[in-house]
């Protein structure tokens, strides 16, 4: 009698055990994969992740802009007509001595006015990277020709580029996109205007902004090819 | 006998069943839970796939453009060794190319490391434990100044327009995706001046001052020969005209 009543009580048991199973591992497979999604976002929150869906569309547009201009140069290149590589090679010199700041340069672009007391040279590059993120080609800073790699410094005097100092108020003149340009210096000046430091922060777009300061070439030394 | 056993089995599969509706009902109401407020997740994912879309598409973009750009070199070697003329034209352009930073780079230099912190009781919008874009800014002017020639973050060259931008611990420079910390700068140039400048206490005031509160690091090492890749985006000069 214990023998034969045992036996269906740990086939019920069993029963009752591999349901417990199942339906711990489901409410387990439901909560993990839930909790796997939020890890996978952590850190991000909506807009950053907007930022940078923006940012990654101008981008892409930007770079498929390059390919076409390259894929033209290419086909030029190849058709080999009459003197097809020096008029390439030509354009491409004005150019990148056009990016680098080589050469007097103008366009459509913004020029900003900002009067202060105190700014320093962070301020100016933060400045200007702002420009550069909104899209500048071409940047002088009271007639002082501004790219990459010329120093913005901070002395004793104030604030120097390239050496030169550049006592306030600050013209900037900008060539661009004029249209993002404008949207970055309306930005700029409106926080710019919260500074206590700051007296006046204006800007003006322009058709034809005109930068006549070029930057000096400098060799490499160190750097080779 | 026979009967009461199948009753058995089918009062079992009874129970079985009843239970696993149940922890589906569960597990189903766990995840509504979950899920209900204002459908995140959901629209996460969506933004997240956007992004990972738009990431392969920005990638297949400066890989064709790298790719372009050889083939055009080659062209205008081809062409170059057909007349002086060209030939100088083409070393001109090589000189401002190199100087852009579309070419690779390599010489002495240094390799600066940024890492993230530890966070603290920071109440700021922007996290002062994260690196981040203005970092990255500070440094590429810093060793601009002190005799850098050209200068890589984490792969990407910077050129004479780079931009810098991103939010939090993200840094996007021009038209790449967006990196984040652990970042490592390379600049070519006159080491030795960069190393001073690297190791005076009163430069990067930012950087100096939250290695204190939130352990930010920074670290640098010099080197004989580094070697920097070439720019492989865009250098947008469509607006600007010579005068």
């Amino acid at each position: 009698m214990s023998a034969r009543s045992r036996r269906p009580a740990s086939s019920r048991a069993v029963s009752v055990w591999l349901l417990a199973l199942v339906v711990a591992l489901v409410a387990t497979v439901q909560i993990r994969s839930q909790a796997e999604v939020e890890r996978s976002f952590a850190g991000a929150d909506t807009a950053s992740l907007a930022f940078l869906i923006d940012n990654l569309h101008r981008a892409n547009d930007s770079l498929q802009a390059e390919t076409a201009d390259l894929t033209l140069r290419q086909a030029t290149l190849q058709s080999g007509a009459g003197n097809a590589a020096d008029q390439v090679l030509a354009d491409e010199a004005a150019r990148l001595r056009a990016a680098e700041g080589l050469v007097p340069v103008h366009g459509p672009g913004v020029v900003m006015v900002v009067d202060a007391v105190g700014l320093q040279a962070l301020d100016l590059q933060d400045a200007l990277n702002n420009l550069a993120v909104g899209g500048a080609e071409a940047i002088a800073v009271n007639d002082r020709r501004v790219v990459i790699g010329v120093p913005i410094e901070q002395t004793p005097g104030g604030v120097t580029i390239g050496g030169a100092p550049v006592p306030a108020p600050w013209t900037i003149s900008v060539i661009g996109d004029a249209n993002r340009l404008a949207q970055a210096a309306d930005a700029m000046t409106q926080q710019m205007r919260a500074d206590r430091r700051v007296r006046q922060a204006t800007y003006r777009v322009e058709a034809d902004v005109v930068i006549r300061a070029v930057v000096t070439e400098r060799p490499f030394v160190y750097g080779v090819g | 006998m026979n009967t009461m056993s199948r009753k058995r089995v089918a009062s079992i599969l009874v129970v079985a069943a009843v239970a696993l509706a149940t922890g589906f009902l569960v597990a189903g109401q766990v995840k509504a839970q979950l899920l209900t407020p204002s459908n995140q997740v959901a629209r996460y994912q969506a933004l997240v796939r956007s992004v990972q879309e738009l990431e392969t598409g920005n990638a297949a973009s400066r890989q064709r453009i790298a790719t372009l750009r050889a083939q055009i070199d080659a062209l205008e070697a081809a062409a170059a060794r057909q007349s002086a003329a060209t030939q100088a034209l083409q070393n001109q352009v090589a000189d401002l190319r190199a100087h852009a930073g579309l070419t690779p780079l390599h010489g002495p230099g240094v390799e600066v490391d940024l890492a993230d912190g530890v966070p603290g009781g920071d109440s700021s919008s922007v996290p002062g434990y994260l690196v981040n874009y203005k970092d990255v800014q500070d440094l590429v002017n810093l060793l601009f100044a002190r005799g850098a020639e050209g200068i890589a973050v984490n792969g990407r060259r910077i050129t004479p327009l780079s931009a810098f931008s991103g939010s939090e611990g993200q840094v996007i420079i021009d038209q790449g995706p967006q990196v984040a910390a652990p970042i490592k700068l390379l600049a070519v140039g006159d080491r030795n001046r960069m190393e001073t400048a690297l190791a005076d206490p009163s430069v990067l005031p930012d950087i100096r001052a939250r290695e204190v509160q939130f352990q930010l690091q920074i670290t640098f090492s010099g080197g004989p020969n580094l070697s920097l890749p070439a720019y492989d985006s865009s250098l947008d000069t469509r607006h600007v005209g010579t005068l």
